[in-house]
């Protein structure tokens, strides 16, 4: 009973959670103009790195905004405090198991899909998340617009698994092992590939769970936990039975192409399964370069289809995001796929009573790097994305697109002879301004496009690579050329963080500039660190905190929705 | 002339041998990073990451080079000091390291002054009361405090006096935002690192104390004590420049070799108290294959190390008249 208990609870509150409405407001009423400018002065990042002490910092008022919480005991402790705000959200994360489809026996289609019926999802979830977790039933998370309900399922049911094993000609040997057909030896010990229980103690529980799960159906399976770094090393190398692993997605479909095709089936690609389909691979293609959104999602539902037929991997779950926020701030931007620690809250925000002061948002880690052509952790972000902004941004409450730094764009597709091409028209705002009190214009989208191109600057290099030209046919109009057709272009270059001219062209080492200890050349009171983001960048005492200003000229307007055309 | 000649050799062999390690430090550093799994740009796996991307950022980082080349521009930097920049941070490795190693000698500097000086004065005493309740209570508060976990006892501590008593604060070793002025900023820092100091002396006292104590029991019980005793010198005199003297050696020799370890970390202290230290950095080098950072760092500590042995060598001089009388003897 006592078990029930535990293990229900969290669930129902969860399922609240989900059914709760929002705070601010609903997909169709969200309108950043409404949020800005931002009420905060200050701002500071607070670096507390240990969970525990992170949520003694919040309950204690130390921190106003703490998000990623991931333990469920952290969760139930937080949601009983009634100074606390809660929030969770679809996240894109996904789990899975993955198999080395280049050898015997996991190249058996009917074998994986056997060891599919065998796991348990739900049970897992329950078990493992208390909850806070939803099993997964396709390749892509469930928070993608792209997510398609309509694929092959494979409910848990071990005795099916045995029957179709069995109709496929396999047998079982005396040890309970099965036998291939055509073989009169039983399957050997397979290993699973997991990181060691220190470090990933949620990873190497589940790996252990399927290895018992599939030696249930009599898949002989053991877990091999390693170093981290010797699995993807393994991993690279081909060198693996199978293996679990965890990928964080982003809101487009089109990864399914680094993952499942047979292109990506090389060293340092992603394709680790190594599935080779030429009618998945000619689907992944059509996905890849959809000329238009209707076109992408045709072929992201084939895709998912296709994959759920042909198990390169398996779908265990998809974790979901928590953040919380103290309730002595108000106007906090939540929804079923953002949680209450992003942008639009420390925007929008301001304190229920009234009182100026500072908002303290926690950073899990120390951030690594500052120089926004190198960062890549997510630390790194959560500090540079208050300073730059894009030319687009995401709706917090149904991920479609906004107007951000643009105030609206256009995809066409060239008459092209020889090949069809994408080309992206921007139209900019004109009363933005950099945090330096320079003027953006479009020469400032095109100075960071070519510069990131021309440098081949890794971080940004698939989002650039196939940039063309870049014209200017105004002062705020910015019209880019891409060498192929693709819909996901709009995101690759709308999503690029937006750098100004007159800081870059001065920059001649991108691997080591470090704007936070210079100045910016036409205002001395801010660092290198020049965006158009609603906060201004102060200074990063290492390994304490990151203080920010707001930014004075930061004004958010959008035009009503449905302004923005796509054809 | 033989006898200066005799000494020179024995200290040439000391500093000879030194600079044998250090080679074999600094090629074991190259091989060994090199030899584990992967490299740093294998242990980027997001999708949007292409192949092509990761290529360019080999060679950014220089690992496109053949290895020879990689191991000439590694020895140049380690022997010029100039460890060159970081793979993870992108900021030259001695910067990164200058901006931990204070707090981390610190924090770890203190703690072991603090509990070494702590379990030396707690061993002797235990060990001048044998059988008696001070003896039972440094015995086993030495066991317990040596085999508690450490972060275990950091988060009781810090859910005490950070949460429940609010007196000392929860991370960090400074306020937000910080005091100005120079003094209330040294306050500032010292009710910052006075918590998770304080953890390390009772996590570390009992080592100290246990191994005092045996040393001390065993000295007592020596036929020099007892002529001592005979000839009626006072009990403080018998201890502290007869008895005392006599464990200094090796007790120099633990504390010295706990020295490198005040600037290599403490991880788990680092984590619990949210502290800027060495120990994190250097756990992140090392998983994150960074080999800039992580080459310079262990060339560093085994730099210290040895500095700390050959410092051992010569307090054990000092402190103990037996060896000068054997090196004289020897000369």
């Amino acid at each position: 009973m006592k078990h029930i208990v535990k293990t229900w609870i969290p669930a129902l509150f969860l399922a609240v959670m989900l059914t709760l409405p929002v705070q601010t407001g609903s997909a169709a009423e969200f309108d950043p103009a409404r949020l800005g400018p931002p009420h905060v002065e200050d701002l500071y990042m607070v670096i507390i790195r240990d969970p525990d002490a992170q949520v003694l910092a919040l309950e204690k008022g130390d921190i106003d905004i703490l998000g990623d919480i991931f333990r469920p005991s952290d969760v139930e402790r937080l949601s009983k405090n009634p100074e606390i705000d809660l929030s969770l959200s679809m996240a894109f994360h996904g789990f899975f198991l993955g198999f080395n489809l280049r050898e015997e026996p996991w190249s058996r289609l009917e074998l994986r899909q056997a060891a599919w019926q065998s796991i348990p999802r739900e049970e897992l979830v329950r078990d493992i998340f208390s909850g806070y977790a939803a099993p997964l039933s396709t390749f892509l998370p469930p928070s993608s617009q792209y997510f398609e309900k309509d694929v092959l399922n494979y409910p848990y049911d071990p005795e099916k698994a045995r029957t179709l094993l069995k109709e496929k000609g396999w047998t079982l040997s005396s040890n309970g092992h099965v036998i291939p057909p055509g073989s009169d030896t039983a399957l050997e010990k397979m290993s699973i590939l997991s990181p060691t229980a220190q470090v990933a103690p949620t990873t190497f529980e589940l790996a252990t769970r399927i290895a018992g799960y599939l030696e249930n159906i009599g898949i002989p399976a053991q877990v091999e936990p390693m170093d981290f770094a010797t699995m993807l090393s393994r991993l690279d190398n081909h060198n693996f039975d199978s293996y679990v692993l965890a990928w964080s997605m982003t809101r487009d479909p089109d990864s399914l192409y680094s993952f499942y095709h047979s292109s990506m089936d090389i060293k340092g690609g992603y394709n680790i399964p190594g599935i080779h389909n030429p009618s998945l691979d000619t689907v992944l293609e059509n996905l890849r370069y959809s000329p238009d959104r209707e076109s992408g999602e045709k072929y992201a539902s084939l895709a998912q289809k296709e994959l759920s037929r042909l198990v390169p991997v398996i779908p265990v779950y998809s974790r979901y995001s928590i953040g919380a926020v103290s309730r002595k701030w108000t106007n906090i931007v939540k929804s079923d796929v953002t949680t209450g620690d992003n942008i639009w809250t420390l925007i929008g925000t301001k304190p229920v009573d009234g009182k100026e002061r500072s908002l303290y948002w926690c950073l899990p880690e120390e951030p690594r790097a500052l120089n926004p052509f190198t960062a890549s952790t997510a630390y790194d972000w959560q500090v540079l994305g208050l300073v730059y902004g894009s030319l687009i941004s995401v709706d917090p409450y149904n991920l479609e697109d906004i107007p951000w730094l643009a105030e609206s764009w256009e995809i066409k597709t060239s008459d092209d002879k020889e090949r069809a091409k994408t080309i992206l028209e921007f139209r900019l705002r004109e009363d933005v301004k950099w945090h330096d009190g320079e003027p953006f214009t479009g020469k400032d989208v095109k100075a960071t496009i070519e510069f990131l191109r021309d440098n081949r600057i890794p971080r940004y290099l698939d989002n650039v690579k196939d940039v063309e030209k870049i014209l200017l046919p105004d002062k705020y109009t910015v019209r880019i050329y891409m060498k192929r057709t693709s819909f996901w272009y709009l995101h690759g270059i709308g999503g690029l963080p937006v750098f100004p001219e007159h800081i870059i062209k001065d920059v001649d080492n991108w691997q080591n500039w470090q704007p936070t200890s210079l100045r910016s050349p036409v205002n001395s009171k801010v660092t290198g660190l020049v965006g158009t983001g609603p906060y201004i960048f102060e200074e990063y005492r290492t390994g304490e905190y990151v203080k920010f200003r707001v930014n004075p000229w930061f004004v958010q307007t959008t035009p009503p929705r449905g302004d923005n055309q796509i054809r | 002339m033989k006898r200066r000649g005799l000494t020179g050799n024995y200290w040439f062999m000391r500093v000879a041998s030194a600079f044998l390690v250090i080679f074999a430090v600094l090629v074991l550093n190259f091989i060994l990073f090199r030899m584990m799994p992967g490299d740093p740009v294998s242990t980027i796996i997001d999708p949007g990451f292409s192949p092509e991307a990761k290529a360019e950022l080999r060679k950014m980082y220089g690992l496109d080079l053949p290895l020879t080349a990689q191991f000439f521009k590694y020895a140049r930097q380690m022997l010029t000091f100039n460890f060159g920049i970081s793979f993870l941070t992108g900021r030259p490795v001695w910067n990164e390291l200058a901006s931990r190693i204070p707090n981390t000698v610190a924090l770890l500097g203190t703690a072991l002054l603090l509990s070494s000086l702590l379990g030396t004065w707690l061993g002797i005493k235990a060990a001048l009361n044998r059988g008696r309740w001070l003896e039972k209570i440094v015995l086993w508060g030495g066991a317990i405090s040596f085999s508690f976990p450490s972060f275990f006892i950091q988060l009781i501590l810090l859910m005490c006096f950070a949460y429940l008593i609010p007196i000392f604060p929860l991370r960090g070793s400074v306020s937000i935002p910080p005091p100005t002025g120079f003094l209330p900023a040294m306050v500032d820092y010292a009710r910052h690192m006075a918590l998770p100091v304080f953890s390390l002396v009772l996590l570390g006292f009992g080592g100290w104390a246990l191994y005092v104590r045996n040393l001390m029991v065993k000295v007592m019980s020596e036929d020099f004590v007892l002529m001592a005793r005979a000839k009626g010198l006072p009990q403080r005199m018998i201890i502290w420049k007869h008895a005392f003297r006599t464990i200094l050696p090796p007790v120099i020799t633990v504390f010295l070799l706990a020295l490198p370890g005040t600037v290599s970390g403490a991880i788990i202290t680092e984590t619990v108290f949210s502290l800027h230290g060495v120990g994190r950095f250097l756990l992140e080098a090392v998983s994150g294959h960074d080999y800039p950072a992580a080459g310079a760092a262990f060339f560093l500590l085994a730099l210290l190390t040895i500095f700390s042995n050959l410092m051992a060598d010569l307090a054990y001089g000092i402190a103990d008249p037996r060896v000068r009388v054997e090196k004289r003897n020897n000369r």
